[in-house]
């Protein structure tokens, strides 16, 4: 129970300190309304009803955005949520057309960086990676992934750090190799523990060749097979193969 | 004579209505002429300008049935990154310790496992299905929610391993405001197990509840 109050004023605090950032009186930025009227949301969802509708000629200051969905202030004090559609047909007060980040498959061809995530099979056992990639130019990006593959009788994780290359940036759907580098563990599963198994550490070779898919806002998929090398200590070095579909974010 | 009148009358009319509408326009052109240009400076917009909310991150805390063992408090952490109104991915990490199972505590025997086995540990990153709604409180007040789904994978570190594990859940998110959100959700982690001997399907399921702040 001591837990929980605690738990409870720091849930408290955190949201007296919300309300205080709140409160404080901010400037937004402002747009004006071109079109004879946008429609203004309860929510930020297609679904939400529209309780109200901004004429042309006023201007609102934009409050947030969250997803594709912009919530706006009228002069009256209305709040509402505004489709990124309608957003992008008002005006700044520069006389342009406001322009902001859709995800779009144009914006996916100037991004810094991805953040995803993918499932797969290490040789038939279930893998699960997350990686977060910096893209250098349109055709070269490198890339960090961390990887967990958990079987019946052990368990492999590794790190890769690799790089690559897509020779066709400008397609949806674009082929690309990975080239890579990093470390392996191989831990046995604890009732193997007791018959002289041990956790190895190995350097870790990596080529891959897959398939990148640009589906909808912000979301690319992929589609990969992996060739691993693990240099073992042991006479022979250990040949991995990995099959991953995974999804990535872009920004 | 009565033609005259009319004529007359009439050319009155047509005096009196043009007066009229040329005052009419007068008026209307002094009323531009009288408002006063507000010096007003709008703030330009620019992307960097709009405060973006799409991560979600939050604490849970709940209980945990965990198969073959009691049933234990759960203290779990998320974030979640919102793609677009109906789908977000999101990556969670949760911890409980493990009690005992019914055959050691009737037995009286040895445990099973040790304090550092009994600690239950998971990750899994999520994808989650949002099925936006509202909840009208009063007459007046209204709250934004989404009752949503998430299917994911991960892995579950109890008994001395770590286990492939696949994750189900629902779960409902309250909008308190447009950033502080409260929740309620359950999740089952299955995964294969032999702590008690045989292989088989463990099904761990979770309740509880969560606060979450969008950034």
């Amino acid at each position: 129970m001591d837990v929980m109050g605690k738990w409870l004023a720091l849930l408290g605090l955190i949201m007296w300190v919300g309300m205080v950032e709140a409160e404080a009186e901010e400037a937004f930025p402002e747009v004006q309304i071109v079109e004879p009227f946008i429609d203004m949301r309860t929510g930020p969802a297609e679904g939400y009803p529209v309780f109200y509708v901004a004429q042309k000629g006023e201007w609102v200051a934009v409050l947030k955005r969250r997803t594709n969905w912009f919530k706006i202030r009228t002069v009256k004090g209305k709040e509402g949520w505004v489709s990124l559609d309608d957003f992008t047909q008002t005006m700044s007060s520069s006389g342009q057309p406001v322009v902001v980040d859709d995800g779009s498959f144009e914006q996916f061809a100037q991004r810094s960086f991805e953040f995803g995530g993918s499932g797969g099979v290490l040789e038939s056992v279930p893998s699960v990676t997350v990686f977060a990639a910096w893209v250098i130019t349109e055709n070269i990006s490198t890339e960090l992934s961390y990887s967990q593959a958990l079987g019946d009788f052990s368990e492999n994780r590794f790190a890769l750090l690799s790089v690559t290359h897509t020779a066709f940036p400008e397609w949806r759907v674009s082929p690309y190799i990975r080239l890579g580098m990093g470390q392996i563990q191989t831990k046995p599963r604890a009732n193997l523990v007791q018959s002289g198994e041990e956790t190895r550490t190995n350097d870790l070779l990596a080529a891959g060749i897959g398939v990148r898919y640009y589906l909808a806002q912000n979301i690319v998929l992929r589609l990969e097979y992996q060739n691993l090398l693990a240099l073992t200590e042991r006479d022979e070095n250990e040949e991995l193969e990995e099959w991953k579909l995974g999804f990535a974010v872009f920004f | 004579m009565e033609t005259r009148i009319r004529s007359i009358f009439l050319s009155l009319l047509l005096l009196g209505t043009s007066g009229v509408l040329m005052a009419q326009e007068n008026g209307s052109q002094t009323g531009v002429q009288s408002v006063i240009q507000p010096d007003l400076k709008r703030r330009d917009i620019n992307e960097s300008g709009i405060d973006t909310e799409n991560v979600e991150v939050g604490l849970f805390v709940g209980v945990i049935s965990i198969e073959d063992f009691s049933s234990d408090t759960l203290l779990a952490a998320k974030v979640a990154y919102h793609i677009n109104e109906d789908f977000f991915v999101e990556v969670n990490y949760g911890q409980a310790e493990a009690g005992q199972t019914s055959f050691e505590i009737l037995s009286g025997g040895a445990p099973f496992l040790t304090d550092d086995e009994r600690q239950y540990r998971y990750y899994n990153l999520s994808l989650g299905y949002n099925l936006n709604g509202e909840v009208f409180l009063t007459d007046t007040m209204a709250f934004n929610s989404s009752t949503y789904f998430t299917v994911g994978a991960g892995s579950t570190d109890f008994g001395g391993d770590e286990r492939f594990t696949v994750t189900l859940g629902a779960g409902y998110r309250l909008l308190l405001t447009d950033y502080f959100a409260v929740h309620v959700g359950v999740k089952d982690h299955i995964f294969n197990s032999d702590i008690i001997g045989e292989e088989k399907t463990t099904h761990n399921i979770e309740y509880g509840l969560g606060a979450t702040f969008f950034f």
